[in-house]
């Protein structure tokens, strides 16, 4: 099984903010996000996926080999959480993804990997 | 909404923004273009034609990207030029909520087929 612990960081969704070019300022700005209903900023449910992608790249045997990616982004994620993401073999050139925050809370759901074994 | 398409956009894939996406999902740089880096040049490409059509009325504030899943036929190389068309295949309301799936086709300069992103917005109203 392969495994990535992270702890979020508001410097760790910036730097996504300005790779992935999505500002929206949910994940920048806390007065906005606090507006619109928010608890202050959140990460990218783009950045759980990329994360989520790199553990499945790992179990896969290098990033080339994926050829489905999927997940329902099912919990926010928010600056000091820490995740846990996994990937485990579920069947030929298949892998079952999890994420679970610190709490046991799961934060992606349905989230699987297909590759080329 | 459902059925509308936008035109098609080009996005060269750059080395140094695919290293620095690279290190923002915790990948190795050196092993060339994340996966994912489809967020920017298939879905990140294409989303902001559906998210600035003023008949699409997307609110921003209101918006929640609840799933997402992305096919590769091969993953693009730095270096590459790929065009991404974007497409709404559903539009509805439910419970007060509207789900617009978005679909994206990227292609190579070759007008080979790269990767499929299927994405799920809700809108809360």
């Amino acid at each position: 099984m392969s495994e990535l612990r992270i702890t979020f960081t508001r410097e760790q969704i910036a730097a996504y903010a300005e790779a992935s070019g999505d500002h929206n300022p949910i994940h920048l700005d806390d007065q906005f996000a606090r507006s619109v209903g928010l608890p202050g900023v959140i990460a990218h449910g783009m950045l759980q996926m990329g994360i989520a992608a790199t553990v499945a790249d790992e179990a896969a045997g290098g990033p080339d080999r994926l050829r489905r990616l999927s997940v329902r982004f099912a919990g926010m994620v928010v600056p000091g959480d820490t995740v846990l993401f996994t990937a485990e073999p579920a069947g030929q050139g298949k892998l079952e993804l999890k994420a679970v925050n610190q709490r046991g809370e799961p934060v992606l759901t349905k989230a699987v990997a297909e590759y080329v074994p | 909404m459902a059925g509308r398409t936008y035109p098609a956009v080009r996005f060269e894939i750059e080395a140094a923004r695919v290293a620095d996406f690279a290190r923002a999902v915790g990948a190795d740089p050196a092993q060339g273009v994340p996966p994912t880096f489809a967020a920017v040049y298939s879905l990140g490409v294409t989303a902001p034609q559906l998210f600035g059509d003023p008949d699409a009325a997307v609110d921003l504030a209101r918006l929640l990207h609840a799933e997402q899943e992305f096919e590769w036929s091969r993953h693009p190389q730095v270096g590459e030029t790929v065009s991404s068309r974007g497409r709404v295949t559903s539009d509805t309301e439910r419970r007060g909520m509207r789900f617009v799936s978005f679909e994206t086709d990227t292609s190579d300069a070759g007008g080979s087929p790269l990767c499929r992103s299927r994405a799920l917005f809700v809108i809360r109203s």
